[in-house]
C-alpha cells in the first residue's frame, strides 16, 4: 500500500477540469435572423462561437406550383456549422407540422388581459392534445441525410436522401415531395446591428460573456432614433464598425443613461439607430427545405386551410455517444406528445437534447428576450402575460420615438416626450398601455396577398406570436404573418407592430410595410434618410425549388 | 455558470481528425487557435483576452503547470496595462486556484464583482474548511443554475463528506446536461464516477465507468493516469508500470512520477521506485524554491510515506495548513506528527478532522493508526472497522486522490 497526500489536490482539478470549458473562444460573427436562440448557443456572444444548433428562420409559403394539387413549402434554415453543405452528424433537425381551419376571430370584441388570457389557455389546451406531424432530419458522417416523414395521415416511414441536391421522396401513399438539405445563401436580409442598437443590446457591440446576464439589455430606453448622450451606443464616426463586427470591452461606469432628449445634429435631423444596410450579405446558411402537398398533410385540405410550422433543432446527448442513463425530460405538454409518439421514432429521440425553437421572427428577441428559460417552441402559451409586460415595455421605448418622427403609435404612453426605460412585473397595469397595439389588425400594403379573393380576417400581434409557430394560409400567398415569404421584409414589417394601424398617412392607412416605404423617410428629418432594413435580399430567389439562392 | 457548461461546445470540437484520438485533436485544435492570435504586446483587449484564455484552456488540458504560470504573467500584464475585462478576473481566479493562491483568488473574485459568482466562493469555502458555507453555496449555485459543473461540484463535496451514492447520483444528472459536443466533459464525470467506486473497493464498477469515459474521449492522459492506478489496484502491476511511464512521457508531471515511485515500492523494487521519487522530489523542492505553493501538500506525503521523515513532513504540512486550513490539511499536519512520534497533537487534529464531516477510508486509516499509538485501542479498532466498511480493498495500491 502506498500513501500519498493529495487530498486536497481533487477540487483543483475539478477547478481545472471546469475551466478547462470555460475560456473565450472566437468570436463568432454568425447572427440569427429570428433571435430565437436559447443564449447557451448564441454566437452573439463573446465566449459562444456559432453552432449548428443555432436556428435562424423557419419560412413557410403556399407553392405557386399547383400541379397535382395544393403545396406547402417549409424552410428552416440554421448556422452553416462546420461549413455551408456539411452538416453536424451529432445534430438532428425537425420541420413540426399540423393543419387547422382558419379561425375568424379567436379573440372578443373588446380588448381585456382575460380575453387575451382565455385565448392562451384555449390554446394550450390544444397543445395539450395535439400530436403534431414531423419532418425529422440526421445527416451523417457520409453527408447522406436520413429523413423520416412520422406521423402525418399516410403513416410514418423514412428515407436516405443525398444532400446538396434536390430530391423527390416518394411517399407511400403516393405523395412526391421535394427535398432539398444542404448549404444555400442565407435568405435573411436585414440590418441586425441597427435592430440591436434600437434596443441596446449590448453583446453586438461589447464583449459580453454569457454569464454576465446582467449586461445584455441594458437599462437605456429603447428607441427608433439616437437618444442625446448614448454614448455606448450611439453612432460614433471615429469607430463606425463599432457594432457592425467591431465589439469594445464593456466600459466601468453605470451602464444606463440619464438624458432627456433626441439626439440632432446642427440641422435638426435626429439620427436613426438604422442604417438600412444587410449585415447578412454574403452569408450562407445550411438548410432543410421541403415542399408537401397538402393533401398529404391533411386529410381535409379543403377546410384545413391553416399548415402551421415550427422548427427544432436537437443535439446528441453525451450518453448516448456513450450510453449511459435514460432522458428526463420537463416540459409536460412534450411527454403528452411522446406518448402519442409512434415507438421508434419515440425511442430515438431519448438520445437528443432540444437545443433550438423557430417559429416567428423576431419572437424571442424582441418578446421573450432570449431567455433559455423561454425557448418553448411552439409551445410558448406560458409566456402570454409577460409578452403584456414585454410589449408594454418596448412601447415605452418605441411609442415615443415613433411619435417623434411623425407618426402614429398604437402605443399608450401618456404623450411620453421622450423614450422611456420602464417594466412591469404584473400585467395588469401593462395591459392598458398595449391593448391597442395586441388587438388591432394588422393592415396588408395591398390585396395581393389574398390570392383566393376569400375574406379572410386581418392577423393581430398576439394570435400571430401566441402560439409561436409560422401560420401558413394556404389561401394566401403567405407573406408574413399570413406566412413568411423568402422576400418579406420581417425586421420592418415587425416594428410595423408598434404603428398605430387606424391612422392614415397621404390618405392611406398605416400598413406592414410602411417603414419600408423609401418617400416616408424622404419627408422626415432624420439621417440617414432609409428604411430601417434592407428591402430585398443579397442574392435574387430562385423561381422553383428550393427557391433559396445558391450559396456564395 | 451557463458560460461553463456551453463553453465546450463553444470550442467548435467536431471530434478527431482521421487517425488522431479525441485529445490530441483538441490539443492541435486549441495550438491552432492560438497560433492564430498574434502576442499579447500587439492585441486589442478583445483579442488579448481571447488569447491567454485559449492558453489557459491548452495548459489545462495537458497539465502544463508552466504554460499555465505564462498565462498568469500575461494575464497580469493585460490587466496592468488594460484594466481588463471581468472575464479576466475570474480566469486569474480559477487560476491561481491551481496555484493554491487563495488569497489571490479571494482578491480576483472581489474584483470580477460578479455576485453569481457562486460556485467559484463556494469553492474557495471549501478550500478554506468552511464546509457549511460551501454545501451552502453549491446548493444555491445548482438552485441557480442547474448546469453539469455546479452538479459536478455539489457531488463531489457530497462525496468528500460521506455520501458517495448521493455523489454518484449528482455525476450522474450531470452528465445528463451534457451533449455529444461536451465530451471530454462527460469523459470527465465518468472518471469522477469510477474514482468514487475505486474509494470503495468497487474495482469492476469503477472499470467500467473509466472504460466508457475512454470510449468517450480517447487519449486522454488523465485517464490513464487513472487507469494505471486501477491497474495496480486489481494487481496487474506490469501493465500499471507501463501505463503510467507512457503518461510520463507524453505529460511529465512530478505527481506522477511519484505515483510510479509508489508502485515499484509497493511491488518491492525499492531500487526502481528511487529515481522517479528523487525526480518527483527535486521538482516539488524547485517548485517551493521558486515560491510557489502549490506542491506543499505534495512535499508532505512525501516526506511522511516516501521518507518517513517526520519533522520535514511537520514543516511542509505547517505552511500548508496556513495557506488552506481546511480537513485535509489538518489531516495531513496529524499524519506529519504521528511521523514524528507528537502522538497527542497529532490526535487533536485528526479529531477535528473527523469531526469536519469529512468521511474517506484515508482519514480514518490515519485516524485509526494515530488512535491506536496515542493509546486509545478501542477508538483505533473502531475507525479500521470503518475504514474496512468504507473501503474493503483499502490495502490494494492507491493514489490517494
Amino acid at each position: 500500500m502506498t500513501r500519498r497526500h493529495l487530498t486536497a489536490c481533487r477540487p483543483l482539478i475539478l477547478i481545472c477540469s471546469l475551466a478547462m470549458l470555460g475560456g473565450l473562444s472566437p468570436t463568432g460573427d454568425s447572427w440569427a435572423a429570428d433571435h430565437n436562440d436559447p443564449n447557451a448557443i448564441n454566437s452573439i456572444f463573446a465566449d459562444i462561437p456559432p453552432s449548428a444548433a443555432d436556428l435562424y428562420d423557419m419560412f413557410g409559403f403556399p407553392s405557386e406550383d399547383k400541379t397535382g394539387g395544393e403545396k406547402v413549402v417549409l424552410a428552416l434554415t440554421f448556422a452553416s456549422v462546420p461549413k455551408t453543405g456539411v452538416f453536424d452528424s451529432d445534430l438532428l433537425y425537425k420541420i413540426r407540422i399540423y393543419a387547422t381551419p382558419r379561425v375568424d376571430n379567436p379573440f372578443a370584441a373588446e380588448p381585456s388581459l382575460g380575453a387575451l388570457l382565455e385565448y392562451a389557455d384555449e390554446v394550450a389546451k390544444k397543445y395539450l392534445t395535439l400530436q403534431s406531424s414531423e419532418i425529422r432530419v440526421r445527416v451523417g458522417a457520409d453527408g447522406r441525410a436520413k429523413v423520416s416523414l412520422i406521423n402525418f395521415p399516410g403513416g410514418s416511414f423514412t428515407n436516405f436522401v443525398d444532400t446538396n441536391q434536390v430530391v423527390t421522396i416518394d411517399t407511400p401513399d403516393g405523395h412526391k415531395i421535394k427535398a432539398y438539405i444542404g448549404g444555400r445563401d442565407d435568405a435573411f436580409f436585414n440590418d441586425l446591428p441597427g435592430f440591436f442598437r434600437s434596443i441596446n443590446y449590448a453583446p453586438q457591440f461589447y464583449n459580453v460573456p454569457l454569464a454576465m446576464d446582467g449586461a445584455r439589455e441594458l437599462k437605456i430606453p429603447k428607441t427608433l432614433i439616437e437618444l442625446e448622450g448614448n454614448t455606448l451606443f450611439n453612432f460614433d464616426p471615429s469607430r463606425p464598425k463599432h457594432g457592425q463586427g467591431v465589439k469594445l470591452d464593456l466600459p466601468k461606469g453605470p451602464l444606463s443613461w440619464t438624458g432627456n432628449a433626441y439626439k440632432k445634429d446642427d440641422k435638426g435631423n435626429f439620427r436613426f439607430v438604422y442604417s438600412g444596410v444587410d449585415a447578412q450579405a454574403g452569408r450562407n446558411i445550411n438548410a432543410v427545405v421541403v415542399e408537401l402537398p397538402l393533401a398529404y398533410i391533411t386529410r381535409a385540405p379543403e377546410t384545413d386551410r391553416i399548415v402551421n410550422a415550427w422548427g427544432e433543432s436537437w443535439v446528441k446527448k453525451a450518453s448516448h455517444k456513450a450510453p449511459t442513463i435514460p432522458d428526463r425530460r420537463a416540459n409536460p405538454l412534450d411527454r403528452v406528445e411522446k406518448l402519442l409518439a409512434a415507438p421508434e421514432f419515440e425511442e430515438e429521440m431519448a438520445a437528443y437534447k432540444l437545443v433550438d425553437t423557430d417559429g416567428q421572427p423576431f419572437a424571442d428577441a424582441a418578446l421573450n428576450e432570449r431567455e433559455d428559460d423561454r425557448q418553448l417552441g411552439a409551445n410558448n402559451v406560458l409566456l402570454a402575460r409577460h409578452f403584456v409586460t414585454r410589449l408594454a415595455h418596448l412601447g415605452w421605448g418605441f411609442g415615443p420615438s415613433i411619435r417623434a418622427l411623425g407618426l402614429r403609435s398604437a402605443f399608450e404612453d401618456d404623450g411620453a416626450p421622450v423614450s422611456v426605460h420602464r417594466t412591469y412585473v404584473f400585467a395588469t397595469p401593462a395591459f392598458p398601455r398595449v391593448a391597442k397595439l395586441i388587438w388591432q389588425e394588422l393592415n396588408m400594403p395591398d390585396d395581393s396577398w389574398n390570392t383566393s379573393g376569400k375574406k379572410i380576417p386581418l392577423r393581430r400581434p398576439f394570435e400571430i406570436f401566441v402560439p409561436n409557430v409560422n401560420a401558413i394560409d394556404m389561401d394566401t400567398n403567405g407573406s408574413w404573418p399570413f406566412g413568411r415569404r423568402l422576400e418579406d421584409q420581417v425586421a420592418t414589417r415587425f416594428l410595423s407592430l408598434f404603428l398605430d394601424h387606424t391612422a392614415s398617412v397621404n390618405g392611406k392607412r398605416y400598413h406592414i410595410e410602411l417603414l419600408g416605404d423609401q418617400s416616408l423617410w424622404d419627408g422626415v428629418k432624420i439621417e440617414p434618410k432609409t428604411p430601417p432594413n434592407p428591402l430585398k435580399n443579397d442574392k435574387e430567389f430562385l423561381k422553383d425549388f428550393p427557391y433559396l439562392a445558391e450559396p456564395w | 455558470m451557463r458560460v461553463v457548461t456551453t463553453a465546450f461546445l463553444l470550442l467548435g470540437f467536431a471530434g478527431p481528425a482521421r487517425g488522431l484520438t479525441d485529445y490530441d485533436a483538441e490539443v492541435r485544435q486549441l495550438e491552432e487557435a492560438v497560433a492564430a492570435i498574434q502576442p499579447a504586446k500587439d492585441l486589442d483587449p478583445a483579442s488579448g483576452a481571447r488569447w491567454v484564455h485559449l492558453r489557459y484552456r491548452r495548459a489545462t488540458l495537458t497539465g502544463s503547470l508552466a504554460e499555465l504560470e505564462a498565462v498568469r504573467i500575461d494575464i497580469d500584464e493585460i490587466l496592468r496595462r488594460q484594466g481588463g475585462p471581468v472575464d479576466l478576473f475570474r480566469l486569474r481566479a480559477q487560476l491561481m486556484f491551481k496555484f493554491h493562491r487563495l488569497k489571490d483568488v479571494e482578491a480576483d473574485l472581489a474584483r470580477a464583482g460578479d455576485p453569481r459568482d457562486v460556485a467559484l466562493r463556494a469553492d474557495l469555502d471549501f478550500q478554506y474548511g468552511r464546509l457549511d458555507d460551501a454545501r451552502r453555496g453549491y446548493e444555491d449555485a445548482v438552485r441557480r443554475d442547474q448546469t453539469w459543473d455546479n452538479l459536478a461540484r455539489l457531488a463531489f463535496y457530497r462525496a468528500k463528506t460521506g455520501d458517495p451514492d448521493g455523489a454518484d447520483r449528482l455525476y450522474a444528472a450531470a452528465e445528463d446536461q451534457l451533449s455529444a459536443k461536451e465530451m471530454r466533459s462527460f469523459a470527465w464525470l465518468e472518471l469522477q464516477r469510477g474514482l468514487l467506486d475505486l474509494g470503495r473497493g468497487r474495482h469492476e464498477e469503477a472499470a467500467a465507468h473509466y472504460e466508457r469515459a475512454g470510449r468517450a474521449y480517447s487519449g486522454y492522459w488523465l485517464m490513464d493516469e487513472y487507469n494505471a492506478e486501477l491497474l495496480a489496484a486489481t494487481g496487474k502491476f506490469d501493465a500499471a508500470v507501463a501505463l503510467y511511464e507512457s503518461v510520463l512521457k507524453s505529460t511529465p508531471r512530478p505527481e506522477t512520477e511519484q505515483a510510479l515511485g509508489d508502485l515499484y515500492a509497493y511491488m518491492g523494487r525499492a531500487e526502481q521506485a528511487k529515481p522517479w521519487h528523487d525526480k518527483a522530489l527535486a521538482a516539488y523542492l524547485a517548485s517551493a524554491r521558486r515560491g510557489e505553493v502549490h506542491y506543499y501538500h505534495h512535499l508532505v506525503g512525501y516526506y511522511a510515506d516516501v521518507l518517513e521523515d517526520g519533522p520535514e513532513a511537520v514543516k511542509w504540512a505547517r505552511k500548508d495548513l496556513e495557506l488552506r486550513p481546511n480537513p485535509a490539511t489538518r489531516e495531513a499536519l496529524a499524519w506529519a506528527l504521528y511521523r514524528e512520534g507528537r502522538f497527542d497533537e497529532a490526535l487533536a487534529l485528526v479529531i477535528q478532522a473527523l469531526a469536519s464531516g469529512v468521511s474517506d477510508a484515508h482519514l480514518t486509516y490515519h485516524a485509526a493508526m494515530i488512535h491506536l499509538a496515542a493509546g486509545r485501542v478501542e477508538q483505533g479498532k473502531q475507525l479500521l472497522a470503518r475504514t474496512a466498511a468504507l473501503n474493503p480493498r483499502y490495502n490494494s495500491f492507491h493514489v490517494h486522490h
